[in-house]
């Protein structure tokens, strides 16, 4: 042993990754004690002054570990901040909105912005359903045995080539009302659950390249179509429509929106464009997300007014005058809201 | 922090760190809005699939309770159709907001995932938007709830189920698949999101070992050259471990091919070791720091290789 390391002859060892240990452990400290009563009990655990400190004390942390990474060398402390900078960031960075107010800022902005983006998706998809509407109506009204390769027997409730005008006409588009509970709760509820899980599916279904979402939505087509030439075969083309068209505007309206979305996915999965696919996918997936879940809304409105209103509003006429009603405001909401903001923000 | 708190934290913390570098959990790094790189793990299969069962079972739970409620209320009110429906309806929006809805509240936690010390998060490290909630848990319906049904129609079925329902089991089977098939584990969900589900569990500060080292061992620089940044975090965990016959046994092990290694002429009577470790790692790592400092890093005992050790 000649040569002793010159410092350490006269005092005992001082590291530097020491020193700094001891300087900067209050703050963590603090910083840990509120994390964790953020992470057991929320935000509403903490005080005034602590809310006030969290930001501060995060930036703090997070520089200790930008230093301690270049002058430590101790595992256990630049794993400890590691965690604590992960946690305090989880908890700085998390949404802080209310539900309530979440959901006000998606239907007067979110929703109609994100539809607004998509117009082109919305074009194409109403494209599919038109053609699949046109195919549907021109197989069945020559040859009515195609009605029921298009409609599932749950749709037809056992209206078919054998059914004639009258049944049609006091069966199925001037029923009787069947009263407040059957129509609001059970008919509503029943076509709600079938639609917004065909809505879910054909955004869902984007991930796949988006041809299924296309089927999906021509295959709706096919089958509005196949009724629509079954109905008009018996003379009753304008009463069909007009019964059809009293939801329809809404629940149409929520199937190609959810068609659309499914097709955003779909694009920023077939061309990336200027970012990775990865990244670029997030952020219009995200679009796409809400414009289904708008959706998803607009068949409950729909199921409401199909199960409810529809068979309380019986002459054709009235029903194609609320139909517009619901087309126009529809058409408003997309076209208007929300554009304020968007202007203010830009 | 008590005592007896650290050792109990201690044990769970080594465990912790040997999962860690034992380099089965995979991290993925995020760089938060400050510029600071932070590693994140991955949750692994088994972590989600047990979040996954216990919100399967809360909702579930859930549900039934509201079933019970509804029929209860109902049967007085209108016919048995109808309490029907409600159920019905109230079991579909359970289904559909229960994720959705926790996810938001809790800053990406469900009570499953809180179970599991899951979380999910912005996979580029911004926060967590509802938007981004709603993408991934909307699509839950395709990759989770579709397959089952598929399967129960297909079983229900037996012998004589159709080839067609047969196909589209296995495709949604490879949907649902996905987080097995990608190096970031995100399911479907997570990909239009922008979403990862991340492991967050505590972790403790413990004591800094170089302020107990006793100073009556001196070591000179051309013997704490013989280490790198590696083998002193190898020393730093076998020190932290419990003390045990076992420990002790290891550490005299260390301390004698140290003691070859450096060439240490004094013997170190086995009532010594301890304090003569500690006191290498000490002189070891502010050797190594204050290197460091001037920009050489020696990640191992090998990294010295191409320069002067002089």
């Amino acid at each position: 042993m000649t040569e002793v390391v010159g410092p350490q002859k006269a005092r005992p060892l001082q590291l530097k990754s020491s020193e700094f240990r001891r300087l900067r452990e209050p703050a963590w400290r603090e910083l840990e004690g509120i994390i964790a009563r953020m992470e057991s009990r929320g935000l509403g655990a903490l005080r005034p002054e602590e809310f006030e400190r969290l930001p501060l004390l995060y930036r703090s942390t997070l520089s200790s570990l930008a230093v301690a990474r270049s002058i430590a060398l101790d595992c256990n402390l630049l794993l400890y901040l590691e965690n604590l900078a992960m946690r305090a960031f989880l908890n700085v960075y998390a949404p802080r909105s209310s539900l309530i107010e979440d959901l006000g800022r998606f239907l007067t902005t979110g929703f109609p912005v994100a539809v607004r983006q998509a117009r082109w998706h919305l074009m194409l998809i109403l494209a599919v359903f038109l053609a699949g509407g046109a195919i549907g109506y021109l197989l069945t009204i020559g040859d009515e045995t195609w009605y029921g390769a298009f409609v599932p027997e749950s749709l037809s409730q056992g209206r078919g080539p054998r059914s004639t005008r009258s049944e049609l006409m006091e069966g199925e588009l001037f029923a009787p009302w069947p009263g407040v509970a059957n129509s609001f709760i059970v008919f509503a509820n029943a076509l709600f659950q079938h639609n917004a899980i065909i809505g879910i599916l054909s955004f869902g279904l984007g991930a796949v390249a988006g041809v299924p979402t296309l089927l999906l939505v021509g295959y709706q087509g096919m089958v509005i179509g196949a009724m629509l030439a079954l109905h008009a075969n018996r003379g009753l083309a304008i009463d069909f429509l007009g019964w059809v068209s009293i939801h329809g505007v809404t629940e149409i309206g929520a199937i190609l929106l959810s068609g659309a979305a499914g097709l955003v996915v779909a694009e920023k999965i077939l061309l990336p464009g200027p970012h990775n696919r990865l990244d670029n996918l997030s952020i219009h997936g995200r679009h796409a997300a809400l414009i289904a879940a708008g959706a998803v809304m607009m068949f409950l409105i729909a199921g409401l007014i199909e199960g409810g209103l529809r068979q309380l509003i019986q002459p054709t006429v009235l029903r194609f005058t609320f139909a517009g009603v619901t087309f126009v405001l529809w058409l408003a909401y997309f076209l208007f809201a929300g554009r304020q903001t968007m202007r203010g923000r830009t | 922090m008590t005592l007896a708190a650290e050792g109990a934290y201690r044990a769970a913390d080594r465990v912790d760190a040997l999962i860690d570098r034992g380099t089965k959990r995979r991290i993925h790094l995020i760089v938060t809005p400050e510029g600071i790189e932070l590693p994140v793990a991955l949750a692994e299969h088994s972590e989600r699939l047990v979040a996954f069962l216990c919100d399967m079972l809360f909702w579930l739970g859930t549900t039934l309770l509201i079933y019970i409620a509804a029929i209860w209320l109902v049967v007085e009110l209108g016919g048995p159709l109808v309490a029907f429906t409600l159920i019905t309806l109230i079991a579909f929006l359970v289904r559909n907001l229960y994720f959705i809805y926790f996810e938001m509240m809790w800053g990406g936690a469900t009570p499953g995932k809180k179970i599991a010390k899951l979380r999910v998060i912005d996979r580029r490290g911004g926060p967590l938007m509802p938007a981004a909630v709603i993408a991934r848990n909307l699509t839950r319906e395709l990759e989770v709830f579709l397959p089952i049904s598929v399967f129960a129609n297909l079983t229900s079925h037996g012998a004589s189920a159709n080839w067609q329902s047969f196909f589209l089991l296995i495709w949604l089977l490879l949907l649902s698949g996905l987080p097995l098939f990608n190096k970031a584990r995100m399911r479907g969900g997570d990909i239009i999101a922008g979403t990862l589900l991340v492991s967050v569990p505590k972790r403790v500060l413990l004591d800094d070992i170089a302020e107990q080292a006793s100073s009556a061992y001196r070591f000179t620089s051309r013997q704490l050259q013989a280490y790198g940044s590696f083998e002193l975090q190898v020393l730093e965990e076998l020190l932290r471990r419990t003390p045990s016959e076992e420990t002790s046994q290891l550490h005299e092990t260390v301390a004698g091919k140290i003691a070859a290694k450096i060439g240490w002429s004094d013997p170190v009577p086995p009532s010594q070791t301890h304090d003569f470790l500690k006191a290498f790692y000490a002189a070891e790592r502010a050797h190594l720091e204050r290197e460091q400092a001037f920009g050489r890093i020696y990640q191992d005992k090998h990294a010295r290789g191409g320069q002067d050790a002089g």
